[in-house]
């Protein structure tokens, strides 16, 4: 048989890719359900070193289902918010229900139209409360995103995780590798102030004694990965923005009620929204 | 006969050795020793690919139309690739993750194609399933020992259990990609002063 027949040689290759392309499919397939598996106890995994209640020492020892049975136990609630920062919809933690990367890169979008439904996750931490919310935006090579972790007030970032796809080994890939980058967003806040700027990654640094609150240092070597991350903070807080005020406010509040403060709340609220401010 | 196939099984492991003799696959080699367990995967993962891509190709040796034979080859060992790859992020997904990339590019990877093009081509299944076998091994082989001294001296624990005691301060240079390119040479170096024949004049 001629093998350098044209018409031979375009079978041939049509049914080699077909048949390869065949294996391929029925091998993603059955494998598809485990690798959703692990890409959903590695997001949960994300969410509890972002809230601080485990570490990658630890977490690399637990199994898949210990890691989303911890989840369940940790988590006190988690729901969906729209942009005015009202509560649509739950979130069921018994089945460890959460929003997966793919969901992340939807809202995405849907907070440049306008109508994003945001998850937010609350965990309980030795009695205290935590809000875990997460962030996503683009990096030099593709997708970095992560969580926040704020205290009950929302004020206070206590913790954070970034994980990206495909940032450059050594250089931006150091926001997920580095503990010092992540370490250094604990005891940042949210500038309520400057809603489109509210947070900075200082490229040379955050300069000292002038450095507020919402400034850590940039990454040298990765400035087009930081640029990125801070875009994504500075959108997603945008976005989450009315939610965490209207905590801020009512954590405010009932610091002042509990005082015993005679005159309205409204009142006291104010001028606790000042200190809170200007400490 | 058999003769022959020891031959084929023994001489790419330290004779015709990929990397250290045909200097092929030297950028991955750099890439997943830092520690011992990524590299114990991607050795098994190479092996996989070679041989069975080559016992593949040598199946389909005699019906490849030869102007597209790269092409075919090539679709061959992409798809075992991807499969590999499937396969490891269903089951060891924390290792595939870091892998990363180098998962996909053993599909560039010179050793797979050189040795289909030079071997499984020409040669029936058995032999050529044991070429591609034995000269992934002899990848793997290398990237064990780079890895082996890595970890080692790098983060002073083998596999992820700490061997020497904790105050040995490692030693980052180890870690970074040059001091693979270091050790690869003291291994070519180990390699051409046991067998003569392969020093240049």
């Amino acid at each position: 048989m001629n093998t350098n027949n044209n018409v031979y040689t375009v079978i041939y290759t049509t049914v080699i890719v077909v048949v390869a392309a065949a294996i391929l499919s029925v091998a993603a397939m059955a494998l598809k359900p485990m690798q959703q598996a692990n890409i959903k106890a590695e997001t949960i995994s994300q969410m509890l070193m972002a809230a601080g209640l485990t570490d990658t020492d630890a977490l690399s020892r637990m199994s898949n289902d210990q890691i989303l049975s911890m989840y369940s136990e940790k988590a006190r609630a988690a729901f969906i918010i729209d942009a005015a920062g009202q509560k649509t919809g739950e979130l069921n933690t018994e089945v460890s229900d959460i929003e997966l990367q793919d969901n992340l890169k939807l809202e995405n979008k849907n907070i440049a139209s306008g109508n994003p439904s945001l998850p937010v996750y609350v965990f309980d931490k030795d009695g205290e409360e935590i809000n875990v919310i997460p962030v996503y935006g683009a990096g030099l090579w593709g997708p970095v995103w992560g969580y926040i972790a704020f205290n009950a007030s929302c004020t206070e970032i206590v913790g954070a995780y970034f994980d990206h796809s495909s940032e450059t080994p050594g250089l931006g890939a150091k926001i997920k590798d580095e503990a010092w980058f992540r370490d250094q967003f604990k005891g940042e806040r949210v500038n309520f102030s400057k809603p489109d700027d509210s947070f900075d990654i200082v490229k040379g640094g955050a300069p000292a004694g002038v450095k507020d609150d919402s400034q850590v240092d940039a990454i040298t070597g990765a400035t087009m990965t930081c640029n990125g991350l801070e875009a994504a903070l500075d959108t997603w807080f945008k976005a989450y923005m009315p939610f965490l005020m209207m905590k801020a406010e009512a954590a405010a509040a009932e610091v002042c009620c509990e005082d015993g403060c005679q005159e309205g709340c409204q009142d006291c609220e104010q001028t606790n929204n000042e200190t809170v401010q200007e400490g | 006969m058999n003769e022959d196939l020891k031959k084929t099984l023994l001489n790419p492991i330290f004779k015709g050795n990929p990397i250290t003799v045909l200097v092929l696959g030297i950028c991955s080699s750099l890439a997943v020793t830092v520690q011992l367990k990524g590299a114990l995967v991607m050795a098994l993962s190479v092996i996989i690919v070679t041989g069975i891509s080559s016992l593949i190709v040598s199946l389909l040796r005699n019906s490849i139309p030869n102007r597209v034979r790269i092409i075919v080859q090539l679709v061959v060992v992409a798809m075992m690739v991807i499969l590999v790859d499937q396969v490891l992020r269903a089951y060891a997904y924390s290792i595939d993750k870091q892998l990363s990339v180098y998962i996909g590019l053993i599909i560039t990877n010179c050793i797979v194609m050189g040795r289909i093009e030079a071997f499984a081509l020409g040669n029936k299944p058995i032999p050529s399933l044991l070429d591609g076998l034995a000269n992934g091994a002899g990848y793997g082989m290398i990237l064990v020992i780079v890895a082996f001294f890595r970890e080692l001296l790098g983060s002073g624990t083998l596999l992820g259990f700490r061997v020497l005691p904790a105050s040995y301060v490692p030693n980052n240079l180890v870690i970074l990609p040059p001091m693979a390119l270091i050790l690869l040479g003291c291994i070519v170096w180990v390699q051409r002063s046991i067998q003569k024949d392969l020093q240049e004049k």
